[in-house]
């Protein structure tokens, strides 16, 4: 047995004030020291709160920020991740989670994937990340960071676990929605969520935590549910929906050799397969390489054949003419991307 | 799920209950209306108890009317906050049913909660006149419509409960749903008027449901939603649609982004799709806040974008 205990702070974040939500912090990272914990996780923005808009500029913080450093050095003795907005010296503004150890900023995810449809409207007020990296911890398992969103894309968390991952992280601020009567929770959003951490855990074979908050950010309420996941699938620990506080939960890390040893998906993948792979899309995309199932007659860079007509200027270099590939193209894509 | 409490008053979600306790049916819910009313009320709490500490308050005041709409609200915030931070002020007028004001004052005893009577007719008549005798409007205004007097009577009552959210220090909540909401069924600016609303993402037929998980009195779910603002209104009779067929077409056209000839094809009329749409269509403006010319740098709403509430604005 290789014990870890592991600290959910599902907190509430208190809308745009930095201050408070530090103080908090600092109680909780306490708290959570004395309560044996290895790992400590907050959720996303736990440090600003979630609905910033046009704050998030005023509650920016540089790296070199000494509220930063005095957290890091809070955290001795404890692997904690934290979330904040992060502001780069050219002045962009990320989502960041950060993971301290040893009184240090060790690592600093930004997170990847911006939602910015139905209620998000992320990438209006910020920047992407660009770098997705395993890192070393003190626990001695590489640990994967995400940040909500990230995790809705597939290539997240196998990036992570082949970059030597045992432990993803996703801190989010999940906002609930969709009451369905059909949903074993009541509510759809943490239906799917549950759903995905699951599989990744079970496809990555590592384990999966999941730090959600709580409370209400003008409209939206926020669900909690924080978890962790075995590298089997199974739950090991889910904290009550919507309830704030601090919650503990012991794991095992030798699953993760059991279940890499009985089940070797992560050997088996195929790394330069897929690069090569997505290579080829992008190509095809920015229509470098023709679409492989693109319709008949498609400009390259279009899946999609304008319809050749007198009169009517079509395509984008030079005259309307036969369709430069091959014709024995795939079916019909139906729709944009 | 494992150590899961979401209302506190049971751990595992319930089926949805429509039965009355006389062992009938207390109204139809559709099936894909249909939610899960521990975690609706859970969501509530917590907005209602966020709303008001994140403005720095720990009252709240509404317009009770005798309906379900308010009286489900009612039941909500004393869940929330208790029902001794919540004041209902009952606001009859002359064309207000007698059986409004009895069920608003069962609700009021059943919660224990302050309340008081605001009689709004002499604020109605003094507008409009009585009899031949005209009132600020002049002459004119004794030919007034029922449309206007009830817009007016509604507009009255957001007067009247914004001076009570000072004299008793609370938030005034809201009390429209969903449904009307979208179907443009409520009066600019009277009430509609709120600080926050609870109930204006749920459809009539959920407002039901919840009503019936929370203990809002049959009596009041049983009967036909009015606005009450002339004698024998009715919600249905006077639009002439039912609320679970009317909350149905809404589900699939609007949450479910079913196009026209889709919800068609489920079996709707297309009269009552189109009419639908447009009614929807046309009470747009009702659910924004009435834009601004743009002319400066930054604008209120366009590209000048805060929480409602930011650090330092609460009172207190």
């Amino acid at each position: 047995m290789q014990p870890l205990r592991i600290a959910f702070a599902q907190i509430a974040p208190r809308l745009g004030d930095l201050d408070a939500n530090l103080a908090r912090h600092l109680e909780l990272l306490e708290e959570a020291r004395r309560g044996g914990a290895g790992l400590v996780v907050f959720p996303e923005l736990g440090l600003t709160g979630y609905q910033l808009q046009d704050l998030a500029a005023e509650v920016a913080m540089r790296l070199d920020d000494p509220r930063l450093s005095r957290l890091a050095a809070a955290s001795a003795g404890l692997s904690a991740v934290v979330s904040f907005v992060e502001e780069s010296g050219d002045h962009r503004l990320f989502i960041a989670a950060a993971l301290l150890e040893e009184g240090e900023v060790r690592h600093v995810h930004r997170k990847l994937y911006l939602p910015t449809y139905g209620l998000f409207d992320e990438r209006r007020f910020f920047s992407p990340g660009d770098i997705l990296r395993a890192v070393p911890s003190r626990l001695g398992v590489g640990l994967g960071l995400a940040v909500c969103e990230d995790f809705w894309h597939l290539s997240t968390p196998q990036l992570l676990a082949l970059d030597g991952a045992q432990i993803l992280i996703n801190v989010s601020s999940s906002p609930g929605r969709d009451l369905a009567m059909a949903s074993e929770v009541g509510l759809g959003t943490a239906s799917s969520w549950r759903t995905l951490m699951r599989t990744y855990a079970q496809l990555t074979t590592s384990f999966v935590v999941f730090c959600n908050r709580v409370g209400v950010d003008e409209s939206i309420s926020f669900w909690g549910g924080s978890e962790v996941i075995g590298p089997g699938g199974g739950a090991v620990f889910s904290a009550p929906m919507f309830d704030d506080g601090l919650f503990l939960a012991d794991v095992d890390l030798a699953e993760v050799r059991r279940e890499r040893i009985a089940l070797p998906l992560l050997r088996d993948e195929r790394p330069e397969l897929v690069g090569r792979e997505w290579r080829r899309l992008v190509a095809e995309r920015a229509g470098l390489a023709p679409d492989s199932t693109a319709e008949a007659g498609a400009k390259d860079g279009l899946d999609v054949a304008a319809e050749s007509a007198p009169g009517r200027p079509i395509g984008f270099r030079g005259a309307p003419g036969p369709a430069t590939r091959h014709p024995a193209a795939g079916p019909s894509k139906g729709g944009a991307r | 799920m494992t150590g899961s409490t979401q209302s506190g008053r049971s751990t595992a979600a319930r089926p949805a209950s429509t039965t009355g306790s006389d062992g009938t049916s207390l109204f139809e819910l559709p099936p894909e209306l249909a939610i899960d009313t521990d975690v609706a009320r859970r969501v509530i709490a917590e907005f209602i108890r966020g709303q008001l500490r994140q403005a720095g308050f720990e009252r709240a005041v509404l317009a009770l009317s005798g309906g379900i709409d308010s009286a489900l609200v009612a039941y909500l915030v004393a869940e929330a906050i208790g029902a001794d931070r919540l004041r209902c002020v009952l606001m009859p007028s002359g064309s207000s049913s007698p059986a409004s004001r009895s069920d608003a004052e069962i609700v009021v005893a059943d919660l224990d909660c302050s309340s008081e009577v605001v009689e709004i007719g002499s604020l109605v008549d003094g507008f409009f006149g009585t009899g031949t005798t005209p009132g600020a409007a002049g002459a004119e205004g004794l030919e007034a419509s029922p449309l206007r007097r009830g817009n007016f009577a509604a507009r009255m009552r957001m007067a009247v409960i914004y001076d009570r959210s000072v004299t008793w220090g609370g938030l005034v909540v809201g009390t429209s749903n969903k449904t009307e909401a979208l179907i443009g069924y409520t009066t600019l600016f009277g009430d509609n008027a709120c600080a926050f609303n609870p109930i204006g993402d749920l459809y009539k037929s959920q407002v039901r449901q919840v009503a019936v998980a929370i203990g809002v009195p049959e009596a009041i779910i049983r009967k036909a939603p009015s606005a009450d603002l002339w004698p024998g209104q009715t919600d249905e009779g006077e639009a002439g649609f039912s609320y679970p067929e009317l909350d149905r077409l809404l589900f699939w056209r609007i949450d479910k982004r079913r196009s026209v000839e889709e919800v068609v094809g489920l079996g709707f009329d297309p009269a009552f799709v189109a009419r639908v749409d447009r009614m929807v269509a046309t009470s747009e403006f009702k659910r924004q806040v009435p834009p601004i010319a743009k002319l400066g740098p930054r604008t209120t709403g366009v590209d000048y974008l805060y929480p409602r509430r930011r650090p330092g604005s609460a009172r207190g």
